[in-house]
């Protein structure tokens, strides 16, 4: 009986919706949106539905053995053939093509392709949703979302929290049993999740961080943050440090660890994040100039310092790893922001802008990604776009990376996933899957600081507003 | 009986209407703006993510109408009726008297009618009501009472899903010197500036919103100097600073002074402020602002996201659709293309929205901006700021002498309190008449006679405090 139906259904849906005939070829690549042409994608990941940026009346989709066809302009993927798709063709390429009836003509565009490789994705994404004029917030939540289907749920949201401002929320080697993130305002605080176990730091003045291997301390840069203007509107805001330091916190003994390499008052310090062998502190440092008079010529340097987990002590020898003058691209200044190594230690990937450490508004924000051990440089020419790349996590198998990227308005943030293979080669990102192709179309709220995480986190915005009830833990 | 009843229901109904269409209007555009309604699925079906999806669906669909004249009160009256309507019915079906069921049904008409007179009682929080209502009349209607429990418990929870529960709201007589404000932003908006200023000049108070747009059309006429001491205190909006904390009626006014004024990048900031602080980060009149904006600077694929959004409303389509024709053949809607000259191309930073500072920086990029330049004197004159009054002025007109007898007046302050040589007077006084008056109100200071000019200003109204 139920195959029957099933066959009724697609009947009644195939009498309705158009199908191709009389076919017009296109040398053109269909204009797809988002740009899912040629991209590489993981065997886990939720469909790539999409819509078409023309005027047609029906589209057929043909990827590999599936077929897909719909009135108007927008394909949706059934999520259980979709999975089939992927499962069966992990490790191959899918020939995708696409047709469109425009004006009564059937026009087939040039085929493209979905790489689809073994190595999985980590599974969760968390990010902040808010509009892209970040010095001022309202309605501000955190989510996580399950990017191989469409689930998403809240881990901050402003109806339980009081409006609040909160921000960065960051995993432990990606492991969702370890995390913190932040709640600001009155009784505000780092809330510390271990193994669903929540608690309320009082680290003085912490803004970006990262746990160590061990999970036993963070490293954390403080800084005054002043937000600023540009005359000029397309470059709308900037975003500086008035002072910064960075510092190490023991999460075990509520302790904090200074250095006065670390927190020099000349230099401003900030991004700092451990190696994954935990033996090295990685961040960025630049010389203290009048501000915002000079910020042009406010360039941070990649540097790092040894760390020793067992004794808890910051070395006293700088290395500096990248600087302005070792830019591949010697015609201008570089600010190197962001670094994050790869949880295997073989790449180092961060962000190079102009100036300054605000990366989210300058359009020339790239990423770029140097080979640890070669210290070779890949500027990442595929991976970035004529506006802002930024802000990245890695997933846990080093194979797969998340960033926001403003590449489709220049205004909201997005996340792009890009994969790198065996041999370190970057390949063309692409962006989170929605169940509605019109999502981004309508959303008017930037995705801010995408993690990648390993599972779901074991709380809920419930937990979180009773975490904000507890007395902080200050940290000496 | 019957037909008295009838004629009580509908005198209460007209009564309704008369008042929101002829006392009320402009209420209409603030709950019109304050939102925006997409005509997509992936936007319908968000509202149904919550309980109360389709109050809040139909509420804002007829919401979006509002943008019509008439359209406004018409919706709200016949929503507030058909409430009162459906009590009415509902109150019959269980057999009260007819009388208590009119007068329980008007009663609601009153109380929907009061709520609505807050800008914070929306229409989805009346169509809940009618919702709940119509649960009641459809259950009553059923005769048998086992069948008439069933159906009430069977359809409670579908109900709550569906119309979620009413909001009261904030009792409050209506506001008409808020109603006074959003006439005159509203026919600002819709380019009627005759109106504006017959609106101001035929009020008895005034309020700073219905200064600012007073003089916000005057300077685009070039006549701010001329019409700066009609009020006093006066009230340009360069004082202003926004921040979280500003209302959101000021944040909007502050769009449109740096609209007019050239600055994309503070129009920007403050259309984004304008949508943050909208109850659903949605404000359909700045998002057009965002496009224009950004249409202005140069950003044309930051303006098609705005422009695609706008396609999708029922209201703003056809201009936003005849836009994005436009701009794919490289044209730009006339106003918009005036407004490229005075965008600033030379990049600095700054940390507030000073709009000394700001306006300072658009005369720099171009000298030729008039409004800048009357609004940046006339702001120095508020403040009796006599020294940077000066500075401006040279540094702006040294050229090209911006003539007008306020800034002459302000000159003679400047020459006579520093007791400037013959040349300077006659380098900067090129107005035999307001020379003579000069020397008329020096020998009879204060006098009421010289109400109007800068002098009269200068030696007896307060300054503003910022």
């Amino acid at each position: 009986m139920k195959p029957l139906l099933y066959l009724l259904t697609l009947l009644i849906l195939l009498s309705c919706t158009p199908t191709p005939e009389n076919v017009q070829k296109s040398n053109d690549l269909p204009p797809i949106y988002p740009d899912y042409c040629d991209v590489t994608i993981p065997e886990n990941i939720a469909p790539l539905n999409f819509l078409l940026r023309t005027d047609c009346e029906a589209v057929e989709v043909r990827a590999g053995e599936m077929t897909v066809n719909a009135k108007g302009n927008e394909i949706v993927f059934d999520i259980d053939d979709w999975k089939d798709m992927l499962s069966q063709n992990a490790g191959k390429e899918i020939e995708v093509t696409v047709s469109a009836l425009i004006n009564d003509q059937w026009i087939e565009y040039k085929p493209f392709r979905w790489q689809v490789v073994k190595d999985k994705i980590d599974p969760y994404l968390t990010y902040r949703l808010i509009e892209p004029d970040y010095e001022i917030w309202n309605q501000i939540q955190i989510q996580q979302r399950c990017i191989e289907n469409f689930e998403t749920n809240a881990l901050g949201h402003y109806e339980q929290l009081d409006n609040r401002c909160m921000n960065c929320h960051t995993f432990a080697n990606q492991d969702p049993q370890l995390s913190m993130m932040y709640v600001r305002g009155p009784n505000g605080g780092a809330i510390l999740n271990q193994h669903g176990q929540l608690s309320k730091l009082n680290i003085p003045g912490s803004v970006y961080f990262g746990f160590s291997p061990s999970g036993r301390y963070i490293t954390y840069s403080t800084q005054r943050i002043i937000p600023a203007f540009h005359s000029m509107p397309s470059k709308r805001l900037e975003v500086y440090d008035a002072g910064s330091n960075v510092y190490v916190a023991d999460m075990q003994e509520h302790r904090v660890i200074s250095s006065p390499l670390l927190a020099d008052s000349l230099k401003f310090e900030t991004f700092p994040t451990f190696s994954p062998d935990g033996k090295y502190i990685y961040y960025c440092s630049a010389d203290s100039v009048i501000l915002p008079r000079d910020i042009k010529n406010l360039q941070y340097r990649l540097v790092r310092i040894p760390f020793d987990e067992q004794t808890g002590t910051i070395g006293n020898q700088l290395d500096t790893l990248f600087t302005s003058h070792l830019s591949p691209s010697t015609s201008h200044k570089t600010s190197v922001c962001h670094p994050r190594i790869s949880p295997d230690g073989r790449y180092l990937l961060y962000t190079v802008a102009d100036y300054g450490t605000f990366p989210i508004w300058h359009p020339e924000a790239d990423l770029q990604m140097m080979n640890l051990q070669t210290g070779a440089i890949d500027t990442l020419s595929i991976v970035n776009s004529n506006k802002s790349d930024t802000y990245h996590s890695w997933s846990s198998n080093s194979h797969w990376f998340v960033f926001a990227s403003k590449r489709d308005d220049g205004l909201y943030g997005k996340p792009y996933f890009c994969y790198i293979d065996n041999d370190g080669k970057a390949h063309k990102p692409f962006c989170l899957p929605q169940e509605h192709p019109t999502f981004y179309d309508n959303n008017l709220k930037s995705f801010n600081a995408p993690e990648l995480g390993k599972g779901k986190v074991p709380f809920d915005v419930d937990d979180v507003a009773k975490a904000m009830k507890l007395e902080g833990i200050v940290f000496k | 009986m019957m037909k008295i009843r009838i004629v009580l229901f509908v005198s209460a109904v007209i009564a309704v209407f008369c008042f929101f269409q002829f006392w009320y209007p402009y209420h209409f555009f603030y709950h019109e703006q304050n939102q925006i309604f997409l005509w997509e699925w992936e936007y319908v079906s968000g509202y149904f993510q919550k309980s109360g999806g389709l109050s809040s669906l139909i509420g804002d669909f007829l919401t979006q109408f509002y943008y019509y004249l008439y359209a406004g009160s018409t919706i709200l009256t016949l929503c507030v009726a058909l409430a009162g309507f459906l009590l009415y019915q509902t109150l019959t079906n269980l057999k009260v008297n007819p009388w208590i069921a009119l007068a329980s049904g008007l009663c609601v008409i009153a109380w929907l009618t009061v709520c609505h007179f807050s800008t914070s009682y929306k229409l989805s929080s009346t169509i809940c009501v009618i919702g709940w209502l119509l649960f009641f009349w459809a259950v009553s209607a059923i005769r048998t009472k086992w069948l008439r429990l069933a159906c009430f418990l069977i359809l409670l929870f579908p109900s709550y899903l569906l119309f979620g529960t009413p909001k009261t709201g904030r009792i409050q007589p209506p506001d008409f010197v808020l109603e006074k404000d959003f006439a005159v932003d509203n026919e600002y908006h819709f380019g009627n500036y005759d109106k504006v200023l017959d609106i101001v000049k035929n009020s008895d108070g005034w309020t700073a919103q219905m200064q600012f747009f007073y003089n916000l059309v005057y300077a685009q006429r070039g006549q701010l100097p001329e019409h700066l001491f009609d009020f006093t205190p006066n009230n340009l909006g360069t004082f202003e600073n926004i921040g979280p904390e500003t209302p959101r009626l000021t944040i909007i006014n502050m769009n449109e002074l740096y609209w007019v004024l050239g600055d994309m990048t503070f129009t920007e900031r403050a259309a984004m402020m304008t949508n943050v602080f909208a109850p659903d980060n949605r404000n359909v009149r700045m998002m057009k602002r965002l496009a224009e904006c950004n249409i202005v600077s140069g950003d044309s694929i930051a303006a098609e996201k705005y422009l695609r959004i706008l396609s999708k409303t029922f209201v703003y389509s056809r201009w936003a659709e005849a836009t994005q024709q436009q701009l794919a053949q490289g044209q730009f809607p006339p106003y918009l293309a005036q407004k490229k000259p005075f965008v600033n191309h030379r990049d600095t930073i700054t940390i507030s929205d000073n709009a000394h500072f700001l306006m300072m920086q658009l005369l720099d990029h171009n000298p030729n901006n008039m409004i800048a330049l009357d609004y940046i004197l006339c702001s120095d004159l508020l403040l009796k700021d006599i020294m940077n009054f000066k500075r401006d002025y040279d540094r702006y007109c040294a050229d090209s002498p911006r003539l007008k007898p306020l800034y002459q007046e302000a000159l003679c302050v400047w020459l006579a309190g520093t007791q400037a040589s013959q040349e300077e007077w006659q380098q900067y006084i090129k107005m035999n008449d307001v020379m003579q008056r000069f020397v008329e109100y020096n020998n009879q200071r204060g006098n009421p006679r010289f109400k109007g000019t800068y002098w009269y200003y200068f030696d007896k109204i307060k300054a503003p405090e910022i």
